[in-house]
């Protein structure tokens, strides 16, 4: 029973993984950047919906304005910061996104104050059952949300048109372009999305928590890069089953292990005993 | 030209020697490093505002012989490798009298030992590490060292709420090793069987594994270490499990903060620490209010601690008449320090340099911080003497 719980417990911490994960593996599939700056955009939308949750009374309008307001905050970082200096070598890039991460955490803290911030009211309480196992409402909603929308986001690439100029852009840039593919309207709509999901992850943990605070993207901000290394650079399905693979080793080692090593160390070390049989990722190009 | 760019120069520099030797001679300064930026910026604002209140409380009152006192603030980022660079101009450039910390163990450690070597006196307002006050007999701390409110912990939980099957979950940082390190130290003296003990990190938040292995060992208390930032999220998360032992916490979860975001899970969660909410000193009142009128939030732990470190030195300073020329006497005057009425209780020092106090227990009742009770056991509470 307990170990069922673990894995549960795990399957909830990896699935609000895949959900900030997906936008970075996204960002780097279509334009080889290390989009560091992700992270802050989940902090984006966890202080978003707190403020509005606060102001407004209502979770559902703070949701409804969180995720499409980070959506366009995330274009913005495309359209402000990397097409610029797209023609220079990633490393550029990188080191751009690190800065703009670092200014977002320090932004936080100026605007929102350096405590950290609650829902005055808790908005969602109570908790599933699921036989013998008890999950709160949230933990259950999370991995709802993460299947939910990242099932949805499979069908949109694979079935719409929009979804395969996406793809075909992803594959080859140049072909699609010259087949009349708009590459940088693929480009926001990719940002969009990204940005989006990561914010329907800080509603997520803001309610889990009940806090959100300036720093809150640091630990995603360089976990999620061991994730999507892990899933194959630019591989969705990859970075999902990474993502739960890594949720469920932290969870079990957080428990068996964790006198030795610490959440994070576990993960890194399940990374690298990875890459060392599979160099190219579990779900990567030999 | 050469000439008059050369006469100019001098005639500046002499001009700002004068006006810093003017300046010197009106005001005292101390210096105080912080984090104001980064993970631990909330207890660095925290810990400042308390210094401040400090600092504008002995002006209003005529400063030191006359002379008013400066605080000179740096942050540190709560990182040993800032604190090094930022001890060194508050003694080198700044020429502080005495040097405070509100700041946490690493870059308090690292600090210290630039003081110490400077000949500089120097205050720990509530950085926990043992070897802290080790660095030398310029240093000083007037908060508890970890060990010793571990064990006070292990008195609380064992003797005065009769538990003795106990889960630790401990914080992986040198705060909340070295508390779970004396509760261990004292749990068999009070019959407590630690069934369990699990780790965390201070980055985590989400403890949904942990929670599940804790609900499945059935203890009769959890003691656990860690800050409001940590503990609030655990505390929450245990309860919403349907885990419904009490839980024993520290100072570190010494804010409305915590309150705050446990909401309705804070009920019943006990904690040692250094402030009385309900105490009827005058002096801890006082700063209670005053704190609440400058900062606009409510007193914390580190708030009161950042008051008394001040509070500390400004007593030495006065003591010596404002003449604070030689470091060594203004340490005498610091390691004489003698039943101080302070907003944390009353303030004498060991030959360490370490805070004897009793250790306050505060209780959640309706959403608000409440006495429980006080440990004043001295045996039990003694401080690393050397």
């Amino acid at each position: 029973m307990l170990y069922l719980d673990l894995t549960l417990q795990g399957l909830i911490q990896g699935s609000m993984y895949a959900l900030i994960a997906v936008g970075l593996t996204l960002v780097y599939g279509l334009l080889r950047i290390l989009h560091v700056a992700h992270a802050g955009l989940f902090t984006l939308g966890a202080y978003i919906a707190v403020t509005v949750t606060n102001a407004a009374g209502s979770l559902l309008l703070a949701a409804l304005v969180a995720v499409p307001l980070v959506g366009l905050a995330g274009m913005a970082i495309y359209r402000l910061l990397y097409e610029p200096i797209l023609h220079r070598p990633p490393f550029v890039a990188l080191i751009a996104s690190i800065g703009l991460f670092i200014c977002m955490e320090e932004g936080f803290r100026l605007v929102f104050g350096p405590y950290g911030n609650s829902f005055d009211l808790s908005p969602v309480e109570g908790s599933v059952q699921l036989g013998a196992l008890s999950l709160q409402t949230v933990e259950a909603a999370t991995i709802v949300a993460a299947f939910g929308l990242l099932g949805a986001l499979a069908v949109f690439a694979g079935r719409t048109r929009i979804g395969v100029a996406w793809r075909a852009t992803v594959t080859d840039p140049e072909m699609a372009q010259s087949f009349g593919i708009d590459t940088v309207k693929v480009r926001y709509l990719n940002f969009f999305i990204g940005s989006a999901l990561a914010a329907v992850a800080g509603v997520l943990v803001a309610l889990l928590n009940n806090f959100v605070e300036p720093t809150m993207g640091s630990v995603p901000s360089y976990k999620m890069l061991a994730i999507i290394v892990l899933g194959g650079l630019g591989n969705v399905k990859g970075t999902l089953v990474a993502s739960l693979a890594l949720g469920v080793m932290e969870s079990f080692g957080t428990i068996y292990a964790g006198h030795i090593m610490d959440r994070d160390a576990i993960a890194f070390l399940f990374l690298v005993a990875v890459l060392m049989v599979r160099p190219q990722g579990l779900f990567g190009k030999a | 030209m050469r000439f008059g760019g050369l006469l100019l120069g001098s005639l500046v520099a002499a001009a700002t020697t004068l006006a810093g030797a003017a300046y010197a001679a009106d005001t005292i300064k101390i210096g105080f490093n912080a984090p104001l930026t980064g993970f631990a910026a909330a207890d660095g604002k925290s810990a400042l505002t308390g210094a401040e209140l400090a600092v504008e409380q002995a002006n209003a009152s005529g400063g030191v012989n006359g002379k008013q006192i400066e605080l000179v603030v740096y942050d540190d980022g709560a990182k040993p490798d800032q604190a090094v660079p930022v001890a060194k101009k508050m003694i080198g450039q700044d020429k502080v009298a005495v040097g405070v910390s509100g700041s946490y163990s690493g870059s308090t450690r690292a600090a210290a030992q630039v003081f110490q070597d400077s000949g500089v006196p120097y205050i720990s307002a509530y950085a926990v590490h043992p070897d802290i006050t080790r660095a030398g007999p310029f240093v000083f701390r007037t908060s508890f060292v970890g060990e010793v409110q571990g064990r006070a912990g292990a008195k609380l939980v064992g003797e005065m709420l009769g538990k003795k099957r106990v889960v630790l979950i401990t914080l992986q940082n040198d705060f909340g090793k070295s508390l779970a390190a004396g509760f261990k130290e004292k749990a068999g003296d009070y019959g407590i069987e630690v069934v369990n003990e699990y780790q965390y990190s201070i980055k985590d938040r989400q403890f949904g594994p942990i929670v599940s292995k804790v609900a499945a060992d059935k203890p009769e208390a959890i003691y656990a270490t860690g800050y409001f930032f940590t503990a609030a999220p655990l505390v929450k998360q245990l309860r919403a499990k349907g885990v419904d032992a009490p839980v024993i916490g520290q100072e570190g979860y010494d804010s409305d903060k915590f309150l705050e975001i446990a909401g309705k899970a804070a009920e019943g969660v006990i904690i040692t620490t250094s402030l009385d909410r309900d105490s009827d000193q005058p002096e801890t009142k006082q700063f209670i209010s005053a704190f609440e009128k400058k900062a606009g939030f409510g007193a914390d732990m580190v708030a009161a601690s950042g008051h008394t470190a001040i509070k500390v030195a400004v007593a030495a300073m006065r003591k010596l008449d404002g003449d604070v020329s030689d470091p060594a006497k203004l340490r005498d005057a610091i390691a004489a320090t003698e039943d101080l009425t302070a907003s944390t209780g009353s303030i004498s020092f060991n030959p360490l340099g370490e805070v004897m106090k009793a250790v306050q227990v505060q209780v959640v009742r309706d959403g608000a911080w409440h006495r429980h009770s006080v440990i004043d056991d001295t045996a039990l509470l003694a401080p690393p003497a050397k």
